[in-house]
This record gives structure tokens, sequence and C-alpha cells, in this order.
């Protein structure tokens, strides 16, 4: 798990991005794309998965460069392609894999499957299936920090398609009036379920929305590991030091269909093509070993490394139990303290 | 009965826009739409006090222009969706002066035939869809409407209105990017009237301006000075044009204020007094009769005759009403839900 630094240890130096935070990165993304791959490719087609997959194959990069930014007591609402951030704020690589096993011991006891779920020890507010819905409930998060005076951030996650939605309006809107200190991370990968950009929103860029805010924004290309970090490292100084919410659109593509049972055959395959080329580990590896960071050994060992954790994981969740029916009510409804 | 007064410098002046297409029977026309509605309201006001109303009794004082102006830049066939401060757009729209004030009594010859109150009434042959007391509940409505003309190839539009606080709403947000994403004839008139019932617009959002979200739906935002009948009409105008030309939806914002509570029973004691004060020296009415005098468009005797003609309607209107029924309960059910009809009736 990441060591997490609290509020006062934070230093905002991002002109150089260190060795080591490029290490984290690269470990990070790599293993939500194998970690993904392992339950994707292999467990879903075994039968060993239930419910559906989604997965964040070639956005590993807005997941991973923007959550690792989060400090202690931060919160942070993801979406159902944000494996990184479930595995930067520290849950287990085998609750996760029970998780999508639907066993005892996967986060929601197996009540719920694959990125539904949520883990308030880490920090992780459980993902809603309506898209766009966790944008007034990060709000809210980022108002209780306001009204506490504590100097935390809300780190709130939605793709394009969901900045049409009517919550995702009235909660960056509310989050606006009371200037709260939330970040608004927008994973523009171009397809909302089969609908393309054009039929979704009128304007080119999600950042065009901002300014009917009155809201900082930036566009940053998503792909690219090391801009995705200092972009986000602005956008965090930002809304943590009082300034209000802050939007960063990350331009990335949908490597894969909706989820496991969507082939995509409304996607151009050039597009697939295209975007391949931009993989962002790869660009992140060719980057450290250009710098002379890192070697083919490097990786190697790294993947070795990671391949180690899943088999484990893995093997450790298959033997896990599935849940007792008795056990089906409890930590559905709130139980008082 | 209008209050206008010899004009002084400082005074409020309205200005007719460059290319105004209106003749002298339409500017009187005008008149007689904006102090119908005035006085119409008044009116009622008096039969709230005397307990004859049944519900609530919302106010458009001060906004008149804005609801006759755009309502008056419409065709044939166009569709139009007031709101409760809108009375002047269904006056327009051919409902008259004793629908109103049957509908605020629960008569069963008003519009609802007595099932509902206030402004809540459409009459689809008149191009009028209801009203939804949710506020903004009306976007997403009229953009499936122009959705229709647009799939039918018909040279007509969709409009509807908004306050500045159903801008913050979930309808807002959806229906206007649908209308956008799709191109469709819809005209928005955002009404700034500064309050969303007792929440300041600075409470509500972070622009100053509702026009200036118009680029975060890719669509053209305009701002006009809503006390100004004739720019109104103007902008509306121009706004449906555009969109008979595939150019729509359109943002209208009309800058105005609400001199009014939210309802009839709201003092409104959190407005500040100056701010209001500020308004009621812009008063539309005011500022069309001394445009119309001051342009040399109509004659004082003119708009008297005008105004005694209303005060006769008034009368008679209500005379009627109270001199008609309640509904009776045999009819309670009748029209609520949808029945197929065979016999071609239409919804009153």
């Amino acid at each position: 798990m990441l060591e997490r630094k609290t509020v006062s240890q934070t230093k905002t130096k991002r002109s150089k991005i260190s060795k080591e935070t490029k290490r984290q990165l690269l470990h990070y993304m790599t293993l939500s794309r194998r970690i993904e791959h392992r339950i994707e490719r292999v467990l879903y087609r075994q039968g060993k998965i239930v419910g559906g997959v989604y997965v964040g194959r070639g956005q590993e990069a807005i997941s991973v460069a923007t959550a690792i930014h989060m400090l202690d007591n931060d919160i942070v609402a993801p979406t159902h392609r944000d494996m990184g951030i479930f595995l930067i704020c520290g849950v287990s690589e085998r609750r996760i894999i029970a998780q999508y096993m639907g066993r005892k011991t996967g986060v929601t006891q197996g009540k719920d499957g694959n990125m539904h779920m949520g883990d308030l020890k880490h920090n992780i507010i459980a993902f809603v299936s309506h898209l766009g819905d966790n944008v007034p409930v990060a709000a809210g998060a980022a108002l209780t920090f306001k009204m506490r005076g504590q100097d935390n951030v809300a780190f709130c996650y939605s793709g394009e398609g969901a900045t049409s939605r009517g919550d995702w309006h009235e909660g960056v809107n509310f989050a606006c009036v009371h200037k709260l200190p939330i970040v608004f991370f927008i994973n523009n990968n171009q397809y909302a379920y089969s609908t393309p950009i054009e039929l979704q929103m009128p304007v080119k860029d999600v950042a065009d929305r901002a300014p009917a805010y009155a809201m900082a924004a930036e566009v940053v290309d998503g792909n690219d590991a090391l801009a995705v970090y200092e972009s986000a490292g602005r956008a965090v100084d930002w809304a943590r030091s009082g300034k209000g919410p802050y939007l960063v659109e990350y331009k990335t593509f949908r490597m894969t269909g909706h989820s496991a049972h969507d082939d995509a055959g409304y996607v151009p395959k050039e597009l697939f093509e295209e975007w391949a080329r931009k993989d962002p580990i790869e660009r992140l590896q060719k980057h450290m070993i250009d710098a002379g960071e890192l070697t083919a050994e490097g990786i190697e060992s790294m993947e070795n490394e990671i391949t180690a954790i899943i088999d484990d994981a893995v093997d450790w969740a298959d033997k896990s139990p599935y849940p007792d029916p008795e056990d089906c009510l409890k930590g559905v409804y709130h139980e008082g303290r | 009965m209008s209050t206008a007064k010899p004009s002084t410098s400082k005074e409020y002046r309205i200005e007719a826009p460059d290319g105004l297409d209106l003749g002298k029977h339409q500017f009187v026309e005008l008149y007689h739409y904006i102090a119908l509605n005035r006085r119409l309201e008044e009116r009622l006001s008096i039969l709230y006090r005397q307990n004859k109303i049944v519900g609530g009794l919302y106010s458009s004082l001060g906004q008149e222009a804005t609801s006759v102006g755009s309502a008056y830049a419409l065709a044939d066939g166009d569709f139009l969706a007031p709101m409760i401060r809108n009375l002047g757009s269904y006056l327009v729209r051919g409902v008259s002066a004793k629908d109103f004030v049957a509908q605020y009594l629960a008569r069963e010859c008003s519009p609802t035939r007595g099932k509902d109150g206030t402004q809540h009434f459409g009459d689809l042959s008149k191009g009028l869809i209801a009203c939804i007391s949710m506020l903004g509940a009306l976007v997403p409505v009229m953009a499936g409407v122009a959705m229709a003309m647009k799939h039918r190839g018909q040279k007509n539009v969709a409009l509807t209105y908004c306050g500045d606080g159903a801008t913050s709403t979930t309808d807002f947000h959806e229906g206007l990017n649908f209308a956008a994403v799709h191109r469709v004839p819809f005209i928005l008139v955002a009404e700034h009237n500064q309050y969303a019932y007792a929440t300041p617009v600075s409470m509500q959002f972070t622009i100053e301006n509702i026009a200036d979200k118009a680029p975060a739906y890719g669509v053209h935002g305009e701002i006009v000075d809503g006390n100004n009948v004739l720019a109104v009409y103007d902008a509306t105008r121009r706004a449906r044009q555009m969109c008979i030309e595939g150019k729509g939806p359109v943002l209208l914002e009309a800058k105005t204020f609400r001199r009014k509570g939210h309802a009839e029973h709201d003092p409104a004691d959190y407005v500040p007094k100056k701010l209001r004060a500020q308004w009621e020296a812009k008063d539309p009415l005011d500022a069309y009769s001394r445009f119309l005098l001051d342009q040399g468009v109509a004659t004082r005797s003119e708009m008297d005759d005008v105004d005694a003609k209303i005060t006769r309607e008034l009368e008679l209107a209500v005379q009627e009403v109270l001199d008609s029924p309640f509904p009776d309960k045999s009819i309670a059910d009748r029209d609520v839900y949808f029945s197929a009809r065979t016999d071609g009736g239409s919804h009153a």
C-alpha cells in the first residue's frame, strides 16, 4: 500500500517528478492493467466472475496519476473504470478479486459484484451505478470539509457521458456556488456505452462546460501519465487552497466495450488502432527508459512481482467461501454503532 | 389609468430596436396585452384578499413585457409553454381574462373545469402546453415538442420560459443539452428576475448572466432588456428565425425583476427595499406608455380607450364567473386520465 502523506507534509514541486513517483505510477498502472486482464480475459471466461466486468484498459494513467495526489482524509468517488484508485487507496488485491468472484471476503462480502464497492476506511465512496450520481455525493463530502475547516479535497470522477446528466449539473453548480474543495476529473473516453461524443454533447470539450459555472478547467492528454500527474497536482492544490472547484478533462479512449459482454462493434477499428499507439503504460515505460530511470530487466521484474501478487490474490479468493444466507441482511441497512 | 408622466432625462426609457417590423395596430395591441396582464393580476389580487381564489396566486408584476413580447413574436403552429409568471403569454395566445378568473376561482367553466388552479392549464388548440409546477421541467418537454417539429419538417418553433433558479435544475441541463445536440427549433427564454423564491442569484449560480451558460451547450445566447417589450419581441423574432434556419436552439436571457413575492402569501421581506425601488422605476407598462407618447405612435386618449375597454372586460368577467357554479362532483374523474377517443374530441 502506498504510504499516504498528511496535509502538512505536502510540497508542490511538480516541475520535476521524481524517479520514485514515476516508478509508483508505472507500478499501479501496470497492476491495474494486469488485474483487470486477469478478471476480464481469464476469470470471466472461466465463469468464475459473478455479474458483469467493466475495465479501464487504456485509461489507467487517469485513475492512478490523479489519485496518487490524495492525502490523509481526502475522499474519492470513483467510477467503474477506476481500478487504479482502489489499489492506490490500499484496498487489497485479494479483496478485489474476491469481490468480483462474489465471495464473503470481498469488499461487499458477496452482496454486490465488480466495481460496485466502496470502503470508507480507505476513503472511497462506493460507486453509484447511475453515472453522474456520485457528483452531488462528492460535493456533499466537500461541503463537510469546508464546514469543518478541514484542508481536505474530494476527488470526483465521471465520464463525458455523465456530464449530460442532471446530477452532474446540479452537483457541479452546487459545488461552485459554495466554493467547495473538490476536483472533477473527467475521463473523456469518447463513448458513453455506444453513444459517441457528438451525440452526447454539443461542445468540443467537456471543459467548455466549465465557464457556465465560472469554474477553472483544463484539457489534458489522459494517456500521458506525467501530464496527468502534473495537472492533477495543480487542480488539487487549487481546491485545497480554498479557491473552489476545478475541472480537468482527460482525453483518452475506451480500449474495450462498455463491459465484457459488449464487443463494441459500433466503434470504428481505426480508432482502436490509433489509440493503441498511444498506450499510456508503454509511453511511460519508454519515457523512463529514455531517461535512464528504467531498464528492460526492471520492467520484467515489475511484471513478475505483479503476476505473483495477482496469482496470490486469485488463489486466496478462490479458496474463500461464498457468503452465508444468514449474512444476507448484514451491512445492508445502517446499524447503530 | 396609466401612470405615465411627462418624460424627464433621468427616467428609464425604452427604444425600438433597429428594423422593428411593427405597425400602429400592433404597437397598440402590445399595449393592450401588457395593460390587460397588469390589470387582470391586480383584479386577481383583490379576489385573493376577498378569499375568493382557490389556491395560490402568482404575479408577474414588472415582468409583463417579457411574456407579452416573446409570445407576440411567435406564429401559427408554434408551441409555447408558459410558467406561473407568464399570464401575458396566455393572453397573446388567445386565452381570455374570463378563463383566468374562472380558473383561479375554480369554477366549472374554467379551462380545467375546476380541477386545478392558478396557471396550471394549457390548451393544445391554442398551441399552449400546460405549465408544470416543477420549475425547469418544461425545458425537456418543449425540447421534445421542437424535436417533433424537426422530424415533421415543420417551419415552427417551441418556446418556453425558465427562471434564474430553474437553471440550476436537472431538467434545464438535460433538456437544453438534448435540444442542442439535436439542433431542434427551441427557444428558451430565461427570465432573470433575480430571486428563486427567497434565494438570490448569488446563491444560485456563479456567473453574472444566464446567457453565459449558452456556450456550454453550444447554442446562441443573447441578453435582452426584459422590461422593454419591443426588445423582447425583436430578440424572440430573430431567435425564431434562427431556429427556422436550423441554427437553434437559442437561449434568450431577459433581465428583469420580480416585484412581488414568490406568491401572494409571500411579503418578500428578504428583498432589499432599494433594489425593489430601482426596478419600480423601470416599470415596463409605464416605459412603454411613454414610448408610445414620445414617439407619437399612440395618443393618450387612444390608450385611455384601451384601458376603459379592459376595465369593462374585467368587470364583466369577474361578475360572470362569480355567478357561475363550482364543478359538480360527478365530473371529478373526467379528463384526469387519458382515455382513447373516437369522437375526435379535444382537450379544453
